[in-house]
Formats: structure tokens, sequence, C-alpha cells
């Protein structure tokens, strides 16, 4: 039935192709742990798309509770992780996945970098995955503040007096980030969680489909 | 691709009508040891995924995930931390040529330096060799930059006071009244700098806690000790005592009994 | 001959106007919705009186708070905020507690190795009594200053401006 089924719409739209292509391409030796243990670096980068995964889907069942208001936000925080059944361990992969994903890009950026993969024909997606690294950091910086405690409230202070000291448009940077020339308040929280939640997963993802499909058509690089 | 004549199309659609089977794999351009990714390749994955999950998860709930009491703007005893993958930049801005006027070097020149070198990584090591042996000085430069990094987090976690930094953002539930005249008009001014902003401790130790009785309080007040100074001159004896009392009638409560700000908007009773 | 323009080329040009004005249709709003901050005039704030008497002001500074109705959008508060006050001849000076470094907040004689200056933890950084970032430590400039007054003999605060006195 289900043969039938996926018949059906192969038939209208031949989608195998497009699946047969992932499916079916040959993993050489040299990547592959079973064959050479050492081979577990190349690894690296999918469990760091694997983590990404785990915070996206965390993240977005945080925001059914989350709201990034100063006087609220740090009550709903408070409450998710207390009040909600298993809130600990939502919350938590949200919070150690941040820094997960960030340990597990940077081993992902040193295998690459010490196996001379970025080199040519590769030099886009190096750098496309050098963007997508300060995406990731992007996203650690302003996710941060959200549940608005103190250590939230200060180390983004700082922050944004370090964006403060560029010079020239140091200033500009600061008040469109924060929201206001003096105060890291209300507009600060919801700038940042708008930054967060909306615009730099947009670049994510976006990010993230070139950096495949550019792996895809080149292929892995080669054995040492 | 061939075009017009003996192809068939679905319907008036462009997709073209295979008659050949669906599965007609062909390795014999890939010698060697290699295999499919789908299923041999990717069940590897995903038992390395599912192992790493179950740390991952165990972690979570071995470590709930902190938070510190509600921000608070006007504590301005609290001395702030990023998170630990910033730690290295906050590091370095401590260091003299990279602080005061060469703020600057320290926070926008190096890390500028080192993300465009790492940006145009392909074209400033643009030799075919891609074995890291041979090409020592971009191999070196990566050693070097991040045993920086790795040095100056290590040094930023070694020198910090962590005990002060846990017990400064606590959220601890306290029969604190930040409305009461005594902590507006005396307390805010004299005593939360040292003393935290909910008088849980900062630079100077906790006074929630300690079950104080007033003479102590007041004799501390009053003639300082180690590093806190004498109010003796600065506040009047009727103040001194209302400090005393405050202070020593301050506990530690229940989550449903405190007043102080963590607990402003109630959170347990919805 | 070379001037004219082909039909494909008009086509090209065309469709980029077109897309032209759709973008910038849709862009204008949005940016200047997202860079308002910028274009904002902060409010003239007037002078704030504080507790502290103005003949209790000594050589050595002190903390004066004063509270303020600070309007951050639409979230209104009392905001509490306080300056080190200190009393030089006849003049009365009052210096904001932010360190120019990166924004933590100075204590006086908060370092045991220096009693008479103003130290910041966060990264050791310290000053002079009248706000002079000491060479060699991480503030890129001196402490601010705030506008002081006298009301009925209290200290009053008033706007922050950069260091005078050096």
């Amino acid at each position: 039935m289900l043969n039938r089924i996926y018949d059906w719409i192969d038939d209208r739209i031949d989608i195998t192709p497009i699946w047969r292509d992932v499916a079916d391409h040959e993993v050489p030796e040299h990547v592959n742990p079973a064959y050479h243990f050492s081979a577990f670096v190349y690894c690296f980068g999918g469990l760091t798309f694997f983590i990404t995964v785990i915070q996206i889907l965390s993240g977005m069942f945080l925001t059914m509770y989350y709201v990034p208001d100063i006087v609220n936000a740090w009550n709903s925080v408070y409450y998710l992780q207390h009040d909600v059944a298993a809130g600990v361990i939502v919350r938590g992969m949200h919070h150690w996945g941040a820094s997960l994903v960030v340990v597990m890009m940077f081993l992902h950026t040193l295998r690459v970098f010490f196996t001379g993969a970025y080199k040519a024909p590769r030099e886009l997606n190096w750098v496309v995955g050098v963007l997508l690294f300060l995406v990731i950091l992007g996203l650690a910086f302003t996710g941060y503040l959200l549940p608005w405690d103190m250590k939230a409230l200060f180390a983004t202070k700082v922050g944004l007096d370090i964006a403060e000291s560029v010079p020239f448009v140091g200033e500009w940077i600061k008040t469109l980030l924060a929201g206001d020339e003096e105060i890291i308040g209300a507009q600060t929280l919801t700038r940042f969680f708008a930054i967060h939640v909306f615009f730099l997963p947009a670049a994510l993802f976006g990010l993230m489909a070139v950096h495949f499909i550019m792996i895809r058509r080149q292929g892995i690089s080669g054995p040492l | 691709m061939k075009r017009g004549k003996g192809l068939t199309f679905v319907g008036d659609s462009r997709v073209q009508k295979y008659d050949k089977p669906k599965l007609n794999r062909d390795y014999s351009e890939f010698p060697g040891r290699t295999e499919e990714f789908y299923p041999d390749f990717l069940l590897k994955e995903w038992v390395t995924g599912a192992v790493f999950l179950i740390g991952f998860l165990c972690l979570t709930v071995a470590h709930p995930a902190p938070l510190e009491r509600v921000a608070d703007p006007t504590d301005t005893g609290y001395i702030p931390l990023p998170d630990w993958y910033f730690l290295f930049l906050y590091q370095i801005l401590k260091y003299t040529y990279a602080s005061g006027p060469f703020n600057i070097i320290g926070a926008i020149v190096m890390p500028g330096i080192a993300v465009g070198a790492l940006l145009l990584a392909p074209w400033l090591d643009n030799s075919k060799e891609r074995k890291w042996t041979r090409r020592p000085v971009t191999a070196a430069m990566m050693l070097i930059s991040f045993g920086i990094i790795f040095y100056t987090t290590w040094e930023s976690v070694a020198y910090h006071d962590w005990e002060t930094q846990n017990q400064q953002g606590q959220i601890v539930f306290s029969n604190l009244d930040t409305e009461d005249p005594v902590f507006q008009d005396i307390i805010r001014s004299n005593c939360t700098s040292c003393h935290g902003g909910e008088l849980t401790g900062g630079s100077g130790p906790n006074l929630i806690e300690p079950d104080l009785n007033a003479e102590t309080v007041q004799a501390f007040v009053e003639n300082g000790t180690g590093e806190m100074p004498a109010f003796k001159d600065q506040l009047t004896d009727e103040e001194i005592q209302q400090v005393s009392e405050f202070v020593a009638n301050l506990e530690l409560t229940s989550e449903e009994d405190a007043t102080n700000s963590t607990n402003d908007s109630d959170v347990s009773e919805e | 001959m070379s001037q004219k323009v082909t039909r494909r080329q008009f086509l090209n040009y065309s469709l980029m106007g077109v897309g032209s004005f759709m973008a910038a249709g849709i862009i204008l709003p949005m940016g200047r919705f997202a860079l308002d901050p910028l274009f904002q005039d902060q409010a003239e704030g007037s002078m704030i009186t504080t507790s502290v008497k103005a003949e209790e002001i000594t050589e050595e500074p002190v903390k004066v708070d004063f509270s303020f109705d600070q309007q951050d959008a639409w979230y209104e508060s009392e905001v509490t905020d306080f300056a080190w006050v200190y009393r030089d001849g006849e003049e009365i000076i009052a210096l904001s507690p932010v360190c120019k470094h990166l924004g933590c907040t100075v204590t006086w004689a908060g370092d045991d190795a220096n009693p008479n200056r103003f130290f910041c933890p966060c990264h050791n950084g310290m000053y002079e009594k009248n706000g002079q970032n000491v060479p060699g430590t991480p503030p890129r400039g001196p402490l601010d200053q705030f506008e002081v007054g006298t009301s009925d003999g209290y200290v009053t605060i008033g706007e922050r401006f950069a260091n005078e006195i050096i």
C-alpha cells in the first residue's frame, strides 16, 4: 500500500533521484570509523548538526512558556524550569546544548583545518563554515540575556560596552543592539529575542543549506 | 540529455516517465572498502549520535541549567562574567597592551585579525599540500591561537573568585523587604555594594543566612572589621540601631513566604 | 547601432527597476523601524535632590544615592543610581561610578593596596581621586562627572558629562 502511494507520488514529481543522491552516495574508507578508528574525527560535523537540531527543537518548545518582557521573563523561565514537567530537561538541553554546539563546532573546525580539507576546490564551503561559526557565536551571545537574571544582564552590559569600543560606529552598534542609548532594559530584551529567535536562525538555516549542498556536490575530501 | 523524440512524460508535465527499475546502483567506479551512505554508514552515525545523546541527557539531568536571581540593574556590586566561551576575550582585555589606550587592540583588532585569517585561510595557505605536518607555518599559527585561547580561558577560570561569583547571583528566598524604609534609606546606600543587592553576599559576607543578633551587628557597623569600614561617623546612633535590628531579623524563608524581590510577582501562585 | 537597446536588455532593466522598487518598498519601512533608537532624542534630565547635606561632604569620596523615574520605551520604573561625591576646596565634585573600561562599578579604596584610588573589580582598573584613569590599567579614560548643585543645603545631581577637572 505504502509502496503504491510512493509510486503514485513518484510518477508525478519524480522524487527518487533527490533522495537517492543522498542515500546512495559512496562513503569512502578513510572517513569510516569502522575501518580506521581515528576517523571518528569525521563525526564532529555530523554531531554539530545533531546538536543544532536539538537546539532548534528545544528552543521552539521553550517559547511555549517564555515571554521576552523584563517584568515576566525571569518568572517565566523560573516557572518552566521548576513547575513544568520535564522543564529542567528541556531548558537543560538548550543551555548545555549551546555550550556543546560551540565545542563540537570548534572541534569540527580544527578537523577541517588540520586535514587541509578547506583547500581548493572547497574554499567556499570553508568560508560558509566560518560564517556559520560567527552566527552560532551570535546566537550564544543573544541567548545569554534572555533568562533576564543577574549574570545575563551584567554579561550583556559588558558585551555591549565591547561593541561600543568599535571606532566610529561603536555607539550606533550599541544603540541598535540595546534599543536605547543608555538603558539596557525592555527594548534590549525584545531586540535580543528577535535576533536570537528569528534573524540569526534564518541566517543559520540558509548557511546550513548551502554548506550541505556544497558537500554533496563536491564530495568529501580525499584521504591524506 | 536527450530531448524530444523517444521521451515520455507524466501527463502534460515535464517530469520524465522512467521505465527502468528505481533501484539501480553501480559501484564499479568506486574501488576500495567504500559503503553506501544509506543504510550502512548512516547506521554507524546514528549509533554514535545515540551514545552522544545518552551522555548529553545525563548531563542535563545531573546539572540543571543555572538560573540566577532576577536581573536588578541597580545592584552595582555584582561582578559580571560572560559565558565560558567568551572568557578568553574577557581575559585578554585585562592585559596592559590590550586595554586602556590599547583597548581597541584587545577588543577589535585581535579578534578581527583572528576571524579574518580564519575566513581567508584557503587563500593564505594556498599550497596543494594537505597534510598539516608538511605546512608547518599554518599549523603552527593555528596551534598558537588555540594555545592562547586555551591559556587565557584557563587563566580567567583559575583566578576568578568562584565562591563570590556563585553567591552573588543565588536565588534566595528571604524575609527581606526591599520596600522597608530602613532598607530604602540606609542599607541600599551603605551596605548593598559589598553585601549584595539582596544582602546575600558579594565581596562582603552573606547577611541573611548567619543567625546574628542585633548587638553583634551593631558592633560590626560601628567599628567595622577586616575590609569593612566603620560607620560610626557616617550614620547616627539611631540609624545604626535600625540597621542592626533590620539585619538581625533577616532569615531564609520558604518560597511561599518570601518577601524579597525574587518573589515579586509570585510565580508559584498563578 | 551599438546604442540600440535590445528587447532582452530592455526587459532586464525593467526587471531591475521593478525589483528595486519592490525591495525598497518592503525594506524602507522596516529599516526605519529597526533604526528608530538611533533617532530618538534623549530626554533632558533635571536636577535630582539627594538626601545628603552639602556640608556633610568631606574630602573623602562617599556614595550618594539618587533615584529618578526612568522611561524605557513602554516600561516606566524608578531607578536608583549613585555617585561618588567629595569636596575639593569650595567645590563639590560628583563622579560617576561606571568604569570606563566595560561599564562595571568602581568603588573608592576597593583595593587594599591602593587606599586612595577608585578600583574596578572586573579587570583591576584604577582611577585617581579626580577620576583620572591610572595609566597601565584597563580603563580608556577618566570617570564621568555629574552636574552638581545644592538646594536647601542638600546635594543635587544632574546630567552626566565627560570629566572636566583633569
